[in-house]
């Protein structure tokens, strides 16, 4: 890959970003392969000692803000024609309402991955809480004089201590199973804004 | 190294690459490579923070019939180098503890 098209490249994938942020980036990466040439590199190799194309959009996408892409894209979008402007305005009362619900929906389906979460959680506390009761129980019925009912409890106890140790981890697991789900979601918005020219062709 | 503690301490070695006199992108890279590999990418990143926090000025200048951007470093900079060095004796204070410990334990 020469020079140009490193930069033609560059400058594809990361059409979302402000022009102003662009122009500046494909400066840096530009001065910097003729500093190299000069250093006596060739072209080719030059291009190849900077870090690839997908290494700098992921770098970049990583560092710029959502409000940031968002705002931008919103401002490459004002030039709506007069009718198109008309159609949004008489539409409205149709894509608003489905707009809102399709992100209502989107909002609660993952309220309820984090309210399964949360009860899982819950269980695993009661079955904690009922072992450590079951063992008090189980002592007094032991000092009282009944030692069947005693061994019951303890075993009852037991069962739940175990079922809350195993559920415990099971819980950990699923609870950082679900951040990283949320990250990769944020991410994935992210990308649909940075990757715009990418994915259109 | 820490991701955190290694951000910082970017910050400061970019500053200390410009402090005796003005210097430009792949002339700071190559002037920090035996000490830490840098990528352009993250350098540009650094740049544009330093700038933001006015520790450095950038003036683009003619060489050689193209146009190369030179970092200035400021007033504020080099307080932020001072800083570090103050930073650093506590940082060797809270090494020396940490080592003092791994001795006793070992």
């Amino acid at each position: 890959m020469d020079k140009t098209q490193f930069l033609e490249e560059l400058k594809r994938r990361l059409s979302g970003l402000p022009q102003s942020d662009l122009d500046e980036r494909l400066l840096f990466y530009s001065e910097m392969i003729d500093d190299r040439v000069e250093d006596g590199l060739t072209e080719e190799e030059a291009v190849a000692g900077i870090a690839s194309v997908d290494e700098i959009v992921e770098q970049v996408m990583a560092e710029t803000p959502l409000s940031r892409l968002v705002k931008e894209r919103i401002q490459q979008r004002r030039g709506l024609k007069a009718w198109e402007f008309l159609l949004l305005v008489l539409g409205s009362p149709v894509w608003l309402p489905l707009l809102i619900a399709a992100f209502a929906v989107c909002l609660s389906l993952y309220i309820v991955l984090w309210a399964v979460l949360i009860s899982l959680w819950a269980v695993d506390l009661s079955l904690a809480v009922s072992a450590v009761g079951g063992l008090f129980v189980a002592v007094f019925d032991l000092i009282r004089g009944n030692p069947a009912g005693g061994a019951f409890m303890l075993g009852t106890a037991l069962v739940c201590a175990g079922l809350a140790i195993l559920l415990f981890f099971g819980c950990l697991e699923l609870s950082r199973g679900l951040l990283r789900l949320t990250k990769k979601m944020l991410l994935g918005v992210k990308t649909t804004f940075i990757g715009r020219e990418n994915t259109e062709r | 190294m820490d991701i955190q503690l290694k951000r910082g301490l970017l910050d400061v070695c970019v500053l200390a690459a410009i402090k005796d006199e003005d210097s430009y992108g792949y002339k700071i890279i190559k002037d920090m490579k035996p000490y830490l590999e840098l990528s352009e990418s993250t350098l540009y990143t650094i740049l544009k923070r330093l700038e933001s926090a006015e520790m450095l000025t950038v003036r683009t200048a003619e060489h050689d019939g193209r146009l190369r951007k030179y970092y200035h470093i400021t007033k504020r900079g080099l307080n932020r180098l001072e800083e570090f060095r103050d930073d650093w004796k506590e940082i060797m204070a809270i090494y020396r503890f940490i080592t003092k410990e791994d001795n006793l334990n070992g």
